[in-house]
């Protein structure tokens, strides 16, 4: 990618009649100028991906004096343990509760606020805050609010006569509870991003659509709004998923992957087969393959943008 | 050969002394909030007595498992402590990664050992392959914990508790016929490194492994008893499906009858039942006799320094720690039972006799073994399965068919066992 971009950069910068040498020297400033920025690239971004990729090739444990290449043994021992299956299927249904729930809710707070009167900026600064919060903190309140005998989750539906749950302890609720506080996590920052999209949408589009008869605010929406909103929606959804993909600080304070695997998700089984288990080129492999998904999900959304999804 | 190691011990001693002149010595252990005190405590007097050698501490590790990752991260850095205090059953993770530094030339060549309260059993917790790298410092044991008010009224006699699993099902029964909110046991089968998973096999004098380790032990009488007594605790006696602190909380405020679980816990459940109740702690039941043993929790001292300088001085440290003195400020300050021998029939002997909930462990001292670990690079996913398969028991999803169960269990452990 950067050799094609220096190429071209040379191509330009050469006068038609250039000399071999004149071009050598361009081609080696141009060199030099980008070094520093792809120096840095391959420290921080590319080198370790690779050290990874390479891990998950070796018998590597933490602390082991020695190191063997196996091949695709870790790859085949990840696909024959159930507890992997588990945490790829606990992983694909916590994006598909997320990702719709914050997206519909952050579009729909959006709408509110921006059709509101007085008070915008204090609602928007509410519905924020999960966002700008410590995930880590947040999840150690959530922690006693959601405690079977004394949080006040329970004690509210107590005081309402319903049946009170063992939201994290119950193997059939721990995913789903996990997956709300998720939701209540990201549906601020969706919301800011819808926020900004409706801005950007031109008054004048309104004022046809009422010439051409939309009076209802469901055809408002229907026939302006949701088209223009296209380019935002799909980069929130993308955003959303990728978010969901990397859960964690949650699983790790509340739930440990439990009760038996319930709530087990890819970067928690990462965790715990690198830094329980010991088990490095193992993680390393549960690493690849999590890069895989979001990988996939950014050239999604590169190719998407780069379309410019429109619809007006 | 025996003349020169002699020669050579006595001429390390004899250096030793100026030596050491101004050594530091860095030590780290797990749970500050439990070990704060004692470590505290213990080299207070240990300046008194080696004015030489300067011991630091770390901050603590927040967990066993904090512990181990960081002194393997450390391993690579080369920023180890001198001195760090592990949970009982990783030793072997160090030894098999090299890092751990045996003690047989110290013990060998020290004479007053013996006369300091050390004795084999201490030495054989520790030991791996052979030689010994670890000494425990502080040492708990799988006890029964009864409510003594809840036992009278079933109708049990308190000066006979159980000490088969059958009478003490028969008594949770009936503990558990006295009300719908009442639990009649609790067995925190949770515990880290499939602690009271081994208590029971080990009890019947099983093992997890054969003898040289290549195959799976628990899948035979002893283990199949173990788990159909764990899934007739939850099938005959109705045990609730609950994580530790909620056992915990439920025993101490009164609404169940038997608790199993560690004697590091004595003090916390002491304290929390405040004399609500006759709390009585009693021996661990289903042990069978000659054979039967129970696994050691609790942490051992582990010399990382490989510098010869700092070995020395490191041992002098261990020693003083894991000595009678050092023993007897463990015991006194935290729950957990020091496997010291002289600390517990000189020092101690006082404390016990006023606190007789504590000597429960000190009577199971005979039958202690090894914290087992499971050997190759799966050990510890291996702990991870067994928990899992444990926990569908205990959720009542397959209580009712536990040998099914174990023979699961034993086909995933085997999957996990080195190939050799």
């Amino acid at each position: 990618m950067a050799d094609i971009a220096l190429d071209r950069s040379a191509e330009v910068a050469a006068p038609p009649r250039a000399t071999a040498l004149e071009r050598f020297q361009h081609h080696w400033t141009a060199l030099a100028l980008s070094f520093p920025a792809l120096f840095l690239m391959v420290l921080l971004l590319i080198g370790p991906v690779v050290t990874v990729l390479i891990m998950s090739f070796t018998d590597y444990q933490l602390g082991a004096s020695t190191v063997a290449f196996i091949g695709l043994q870790n790859y085949r021992d990840l696909f024959a343990d159930r507890v992997f299956w588990t945490s790829l299927g606990n992983t694909l249904k916590y994006v598909a509760i997320v990702v719709p729930a914050s997206v519909a809710l952050g579009l729909g707070i959006a709408l509110l606020i921006e059709s509101g009167g007085g008070l915008r900026t204090f609602y928007r600064a509410v519905f924020f805050i999960p966002v700008m919060a410590t995930l880590i903190a947040m999840a150690i309140s959530w922690e006693y609010m959601l405690h079977p005998q004394f949080g006040l989750i329970n004690l509210l539906l107590k005081a309402v006569g319903l049946a009170p749950h063992a939201w994290l302890t119950d193997p059939a609720l721990a995913l789903p509870t996990l997956a709300a506080i998720g939701i209540w996590q990201l549906f601020g920052f969706n919301m800011v991003l819808f926020l900004a999209g409706l801005v950007s949408i031109p008054r004048h589009l309104y004022d046809a659509a009422a010439l051409d008869g939309a009076q209802s605010a469901w055809s408002r929406f229907w026939l302006v709004t949701w088209p223009m909103l296209g380019p935002v929606t799909m980069f929130v959804v993308i955003i959303s998923a990728i978010r969901s993909f990397q859960v964690f600080d949650t699983v790790h304070v509340l739930t440990k992957g439990g009760p038996n695997k319930a709530s087990e998700v890819l970067l928690y089984t990462m965790y715990s087969e690198g830094f329980e288990f010991f088990r490095s080129g193992l993680a390393a492999a549960v690493a690849v393959i999590f890069l895989v998904f979001v990988l996939t999900l950014t050239v999604i959304k590169a190719r998407l943008i780069e379309k410019k999804v429109h619809y007006a | 050969m025996k003349l020169r190691t002699c020669l050579l011990s006595a001429a390390l001693a004899l250096a030793a002394l100026p030596a050491l002149a101004g050594t530091e010595i860095v030590v780290q252990y797990p749970y500050g909030e439990l070990f704060n005190e004692p470590h505290k405590q213990i080299a207070a007097e240990f300046a008194k007595k080696h004015p030489d050698i300067k011991v630091t501490f770390r901050a603590p590790y927040d967990s066993y498992e904090e512990g181990t990752q960081k002194v393997l991260r450390e391993a690579i850095t080369k920023q180890m402590p001198d001195i760090t205090f592990q949970g009982l059953n990783r030793v072997r993770i160090f030894v098999d990664r090299g890092i751990a530094q045996p003690l047989d030339g110290f013990i060998d060549s020290d004479k007053g050992m013996e006369t300091e309260g050390f004795h084999q059993a201490m030495y054989d917790i520790g030991m791996q392959n052979g030689k010994v790298y670890a000494l425990p410092f502080a040492i708990s044991l799988p006890i029964a914990y009864y409510n003594i008010d809840l036992v009278k009224k079933a109708g049990g006699d308190p000066n006979k508790l159980p000490t088969a699993w059958e009478e003490a099902i028969e008594l949770a029964k009936k503990i558990k016929a006295l009300g719908p909110d009442i639990n009649g046991v609790t067995y925190a089968w949770d515990i880290t490194g499939n602690w009271l998973w081994q208590a029971p096999v080990f009890a019947q004098g099983g093992s997890m492994l054969n003898a040289n380790e290549t195959r799976v032990a628990f899948d035979g009488p002893e283990g199949q008893y173990a788990i159909k007594t764990l899934a007739r605790l939850v099938t005959e006696a109705k045990m609730p499906n609950l994580n530790q602190p909620d056992m915990r909380a439920a025993f101490a405020a009164g609404k169940t009858g038997i608790h199993f679980t560690s004697t590091s816990d004595l003090a916390k459940v002491t304290e929390m039942v405040n004399k609500k109740f006759e709390l009585k702690t009693s021996l661990f039941p289903g042990v069978v006799p000659e054979k039967g043993r129970l696994p050691a929790g609790g942490n051992v001292g582990i010399i990382l320094t490989a510098d010869p300088k700092k070995r020395e001085a490191a041992w002098e440290v261990m020693k003083f720690w894991h000595g009678a003195e050092g023993a007897a400020i463990v015991a006194k300050t935290t729950g957990y039972m020091p496997p010291n021998r002289k600390a517990n029939e000189v020092y101690l002997k006082d404390f016990y006799a006023e606190n007789p909930n504590n000597y429960t462990a000190v009577k199971q001292l005979p039958i202690l073994t090894k914290w087992y670990a499971f050997p190759g690079e799966n050990g510890l996913k291996i702990t991870d399965v067994i928990k899992d398969h444990l926990n569908s028991i205990v959720t009542g999803a397959r209580a009712g068919e536990p040998d099914k169960v174990v023979v699961d269990m034993t086909a995933d452990v085997q999957k996990l066992l080195p190939r050799k």
